[in-house]
């Protein structure tokens, strides 16, 4: 406990106020997304009316429906979400496999040119992929991968981020497990799958979740690939729908909300990782 | 480091390391060739063959000349000197807030951090109804102080700063998660023999937290940049470059070319220009990243 006091422990008066701050900038961070929750489970005509008037029931329906869920899901809506859900899944599970190997080549070969390879991986994931995506959008067009999910999964497998957590991972592992799963006869792939993959299940959960947000928050890749309506992923159909000449603003806010929702769930189960993964990209000495 | 000397003391170069290396990390290679490096020669070919202009460097030549090319960098520039330093400061601000012992600071950490994790269409979506001028939640928040209320992004004025809003409540509180993770870093010891030294509060923050942290908020500060110099769905969503061009960040210039005019040479010339802004950065941001020796 004295440890913790020691150090610039504010007295009672600064920490009811330092307390006061962190409660109002909170509130202020969060308004939004309550906002977009209360627009979602309220009538049509509350959203307004409750926008410009503000009070507490800006943030609290008075009345609560499921209505605009109904309309959304029976709507183009529903296919937008499936094909977000599909692609992010798709490329949790092909990237983890892709990275992964790479990661594990990178972490326990001794091969001349190995830091080359591993600067250009780095490289590849400082500079963002949107700066590159309409070039590429034009050579998957000239092949045909435009409107496909091929297409649309490709750009968010090889992760370069995913490659680099595993390999820091992987770095830390003692290298007696290696040579003594070599000893036993092991193959490379089974010394991956059934003895360092195991192990470094946060490095796992810290890789999918990045493979997943790349593509979940994609917007620009899907808008220049994904140009057919039954392409659409969830932020374009979000995006169009917005634009629309009469929006439905119940249903828009009811899309808002299912996907923030998935993020936040993620968030809230894996936080730990979530938020180490994000944070540690190669900050740690 | 125990395990570093093993590892160098390790036998040097197994008979099958090569040929497993080349298998087991040709499906990353190939793709981040194919899907990051690649178009970087796509967009070099295309915009150095022009069929509009005459000779090679054509395309550059017209951007050169572009009114619209020139006002998009000019956008672009002064959001990012804004911008930038603004979301530090702030993150900065946030991290120190929630390293104290406060209650349910973690709780109020993860609250700051959630918009990050929404996809960026959806708070850009939910910002533009609550900026909407005659009957949006901003203006009501605003009338409570006496405030009258804004045009927003209808305002050439006001459109940019808008913007700048939207992408701070989206960034700020993941920039802040760096530096919390800096702050930790830092040796409990250090700052308790500090303060046995009798130094307060205010004299460890600027003579031992923030020199400290020096390595994550330049951090912090390169990947911000390289972040908002991209910065596209807003804009694309939003005000497409307007009102009178005031929020035509350069991103958005491209996509306008490419997908709007159907200028692939021009717009490859522009991505040209803001891969190498970018490179620039990342060069700084890759020697941050090295561990100081």
């Amino acid at each position: 406990m004295r440890s913790k006091r020691t150090f610039g422990e504010p007295g009672a008066l600064l920490k009811g106020v330092l307390t006061a701050v962190m409660i109002v900038v909170a509130a202020g961070f969060v308004a939004p997304t309550l906002w977009i929750a209360a627009n979602a489970l309220r009538p049509q005509q509350e959203i307004f009316t409750y926008a410009s008037e503000l009070s507490i029931n800006t943030f609290i329906p008075v009345d609560w429906t499921l209505q605009h869920f109904v309309t959304l899901m029976t709507g183009p809506f529903a296919r937008a979400l499936g094909n977000s859900l599909l692609i992010s899944v798709l490329t949790v599970v092909l990237g983890l496999l892709v990275t992964a190997t790479a990661a594990f080549a990178l972490s326990t070969l001794r091969v001349p040119g190995k830091s080359i390879i591993f600067g250009f991986i780095v490289i590849s994931f400082l500079v963002p992929f949107d700066a590159l995506a309409v070039p590429l959008s034009a050579t998957f067009r000239q092949i045909g991968l435009d409107n496909t999910y091929t297409g649309l999964i490709l750009p968010g497998l090889g992760h370069g981020l995913a490659i680099f957590l595993f390999k820091q991972f992987f770095d830390n592992l003692p290298i007696e497990l290696l040579e003594a799963a070599m000893v036993d006869g092991a193959s490379r792939a089974q010394t991956l799958f059934r003895i360092y993959l195991p192990i470094t299940r946060p490095a796992m959960i810290g890789a999918g979740i990045i493979l997943f947000m790349f593509q979940w928050q994609a917007y620009l890749w899907p808008l220049l690939v994904g140009t057919e309506t039954k392409m659409y992923v969830g932020a374009i159909a979000i995006a169009r729908m917005f634009g629309e000449y009469s929006t439905d603003y119940g249903a828009l806010f009811a899309g808002s909300f299912l996907l923030a929702l998935v993020p936040a769930l993620i968030l809230l189960i894996f936080q730990k990782q979530f938020v180490s993964s994000v944070a540690s990209t190669g900050l740690k000495d | 480091m125990a395990i570093r000397v093993a590892r160098r003391t390790r036998r040097k170069g197994h008979k099958g390391d090569l040929g497993a290396f080349i298998w087991l990390l040709l499906p990353a290679v190939a793709l981040l060739v194919v899907t990051r490096l690649a178009p970087i020669g796509e967009a070099l070919w295309t915009s150095l063959n022009d069929p509009q202009s005459d000779g090679a460097f054509g395309a550059y030549l017209a951007l050169w000349n572009s009114e619209t090319f020139r006002n998009s960098i000019k956008v672009t520039l002064w959001f990012n000197l804004i911008i930038n330093p603004l979301q530090v400061f702030a993150s900065l601000m946030l991290a120190v807030l929630l390293t104290q012992n406060l209650p349910a600071v973690g709780f109020a950490r993860t609250l700051i951090f959630l918009p990050a994790a929404i996809p960026q269409a959806v708070s850009t979506v939910v910002w533009g109804i609550a900026l909407r001028p005659e009957d949006g939640l901003a203006n009501s928040f605003l009338q409570i102080f006496g405030i009258a209320p804004q045009p927003f992004l209808t305002s050439p004025q006001q459109a940019l700063y808008s913007i700048m809003v939207i992408a701070s409540w989206i960034g700020v509180g993941y920039w802040m998660m760096f530096l919390i993770a800096g702050l930790r870093g830092i040796p409990k010891s250090l700052l308790e023999a500090a303060s046995l030294d009798g130094a307060g509060w205010w004299r460890q923050f600027f003579s031992i937290q923030l020199p400290l942290l020096k390595r994550s908020l330049s951090f912090v500060l390169v990947a911000a940049t390289v972040a908002n110099f991209l910065l596209f769905v807003p804009v694309q969503v939003l005000t497409r470059g307007g009102p009178a061009g005031s929020t035509n960040l350069l991103m958005h210039e491209i996509y306008r070319q490419a997908l709007t005019f159907h200028d692939m040479p021009f717009a490859s010339a522009q991505v040209m220009v803001l891969t190498l802004i970018t490179l620039v950065i990342v060069t700084i941001q890759f020697r941050l990243l090295r561990p100081a020796t």
